[in-house]
């Protein structure tokens, strides 16, 4: 606006002005103007609290004082990483991440596959919206009030289980308190929590294929399992691999709400995972370099999870990037 | 079409597993809220199912007079709204910009933000920038460090990406700027993807439970999710906060589920609202992928 007032006499956008302040360039940076504003708190949070605490991780090879700060503490280099690769505990809590997650992903990964397959083929739609409303819930809830629900149905004492176990065989079992029974919960309870919700994206990828593909199948005979092994599931396959390398990125991280929450004294052994560990020794014990660099672990071995998991992806092109 | 006996046998397997599924849902539920609804003796003695035995509210009863439930559902109420309602503006605040073809450099804001989503700085880093900024003990705790989920930006990027762009060039013809677009075109059109995207970071901040047991000292500022954690851990807790005579109409699980009840209420209050748009915005993601 300045810049008209300055030149008095001369149209503005008249073929006279041109110059610096016109053509296509300054056009599109007074277009771009408005966009950078909005933009710039996006990136101030970025980089505040998101690159920040990468610049951070720095401090997994420092000896960090709340005194010195972040900048001053001395270097101690590989140090820490060393305590943790000689520490029988940290390594049994490495062990423990990647048992429960592990198997929780290769459990709980198929279940709402098959649970989409399954509502797919509901002809009814009232009984299938019923289902939906329902198993989409519980992943709604905190972990507070599924863990709640957990101890309440598997309590020693008149938990709903137990009853119908104490019937049957005479006597209540330590669901909570024995390692085998304790992981089943565990995996069991994520699923639960998580299938029905996970389904609406394989159901999206299901109503997608084309119908006419089932009638030609039902023309030549085949029966509906034979149906869902050649048309449904490779028609979805795209999705499964995606969502499959997403989750090879989550393979390091236990919820930490999951985990604490269930856990109890009797299983610590195989119930202590990474998040929990870097809660109670980092925050809890103000071990901030060790823990950190136990993060830095957790979050390298993340990366390269994802990464090798979509260059094989890419080989049968369906990579993330 | 008529099925053959295979096919017959197939669908009938089909809605009893279904069904079993869809109970093991409920089921537990129903247990708490029976729970919750029953006399003390009937729970202490084991005898309730899905079904209230010896109706009474006197477990509620207890909670709200003898706990300072009702203080942490505001301070939950509190979080969830406002923390809710910045995470919303900062999210358009990303998305609209990046889904803008004209946006310098949108490329490598995108990847920029998408490899934090990879790769991060973790738990430790994180608490020692709050700390810096001197927000621990603040609500601002719970909301800066997750603003921006980068996956919902992107769900909703990619929705703003597939509105008709005839709309918006007549806008401009108009003489509607940037911000006239965003507010009286992009945004109303936008509003199932909106919806899906508020419930999602709501459910994540009135279930908050981490963050708040990092950055809350005060126990006075507790949210539901952490006085009931501490309840349920600690049955004395209870007991130091009621009073002597209610003790005898009371039992920790009555009291327990009751608090359980109170936290879901207000998520099934808005679920079967949410539900149509959140399938949808769910399924826009997984097709643009």
């Amino acid at each position: 606006m300045e810049i008209t007032k300055a030149a008095p006499g001369t149209y503005p956008d008249g073929p006279e002005a041109k110059g610096r302040f016109n053509g296509p360039k300054w056009k599109r940076f007074k277009t771009n103007l408005p966009l950078l504003l909005m933009f710039t708190p996006v990136i101030l949070f970025y980089l505040i609290f998101r690159y920040a605490p990468i610049g951070g991780l720095i401090i997994a090879f420092k000896d960090y004082n709340f005194y010195d700060g972040i900048f001053n503490s001395p270097w101690v280099g590989f140090h820490y990483f060393e305590v943790l690769f000689q520490d029988p505990r940290t390594l049994e809590i490495i062990r423990n991440t990647l048992m429960l997650s592990l198997l929780s992903l290769a459990v709980g990964f198929p279940i709402p596959i098959i649970l989409a397959i399954m509502l797919n083929e509901v002809r009814s739609m009232t009984f299938k919206r019923t289902v939906q409303t329902i198993v989409y819930m519980p992943h709604f809830l905190s972990w507070v009030i599924i863990a709640m629900l957990v101890s309440t149905a598997f309590a020693m004492e008149n938990g709903l289980v137990n009853r119908i176990v104490e019937q049957i065989t005479g006597d209540v079992y330590p669901f909570m308190y024995e390692k085998f029974s304790w992981v089943s919960i565990f995996v069991g309870s994520g699923i639960w929590k998580d299938m029905g919700f996970n389904a609406i994206i394989f159901l999206a990828a299901l109503s997608a294929i084309d119908p006419s593909l089932y009638e030609a199948a039902a023309m030549d005979g085949g029966g509906k399992m034979r149906q869902i092994w050649h048309i449904t599931l490779p028609g979805i396959r795209p999705t499964i691999i995606l969502l499959l390398i997403l989750s090879m990125g989550r393979v390091m991280e236990v919820g930490f709400d999951q985990v604490f929450m269930l856990q109890n004294a009797n299983v610590n052994q195989i119930a202590d995972v990474i998040s929990t560990y870097i809660y109670r020794i980092g925050l809890q014990g103000a071990q901030f370099s060790l823990t950190t660099a136990m993060g830095l672990f957790e979050s390298l071995v993340a990366f390269i999870l994802v990464f090798t998991a979509n260059t094989i992806a890419r080989k049968f092109d369906q990579g993330l990037w | 079409m008529r099925d053959s006996r295979s096919e017959k046998l197939f669908y009938l397997m089909n809605y009893v597993l279904l069904t079993i599924i869809a109970l093991s849902c409920i089921t537990p539920l129903l247990n708490v809220i029976a729970l919750s609804l029953s006399g003390a003796d009937a729970v202490a003695s084991g005898r309730v199912t899905l079904w209230p035995v010896e109706f009474s509210l006197s477990s509620f009863n207890s909670l709200f007079t003898g706990t300072p439930i009702m203080r942490s559902f505001w301070n939950s109420v509190q979080i969830t709204v406002i923390g809710t309602a910045l995470s919303m503006l900062v999210t358009v605040l990303a998305a609209y910009p990046l889904s803008r073809k004209q946006f310098y450099s949108r490329r490598f804001f995108t990847l920029a933000m998408v490899f934090t989503m990879i790769f991060n700085g973790g738990l430790i880093p994180s608490y020692l920038v709050v700390q810096n900024l001197g927000l621990v003990n603040s609500y601002a705790a719970l909301w800066l460090p997750g603003l921006v989920s980068t996956y919902n930006m992107l769900l909703m990027r990619s929705a703003f990406e597939q509105l008709p762009g005839e709309v918006d060039e007549a806008a401009k013809i108009d003489g509607c700027g940037e911000t006239g677009i965003l507010l009286r075109i992009v945004l109303p059109l936008s509003k199932p993807m909106l919806a899906t995207l508020a419930l999602f970071y709501g459910v994540g901040y009135w279930n908050a439970f981490m963050s708040v047991m990092i950055y809350i000292n005060d126990t006075a500022k507790y949210n539901m999710t952490v006085l009931v954690q501490n309840m349920i851990k600690s049955t004395s807790m209870i007991q130091d906060f009621a009073d002597p005579t209610m003790l005898a109409t009371m039992t920790p699980e009555g009291i327990r589920s009751a608090a359980v009840i109170v936290m879901i209420v207000p998520i099934l209050a808005v679920y079967p609202l949410l539900q149509k748009y959140f399938v949808k915005g769910v399924m826009l993601g997984s097709i643009k992928g």
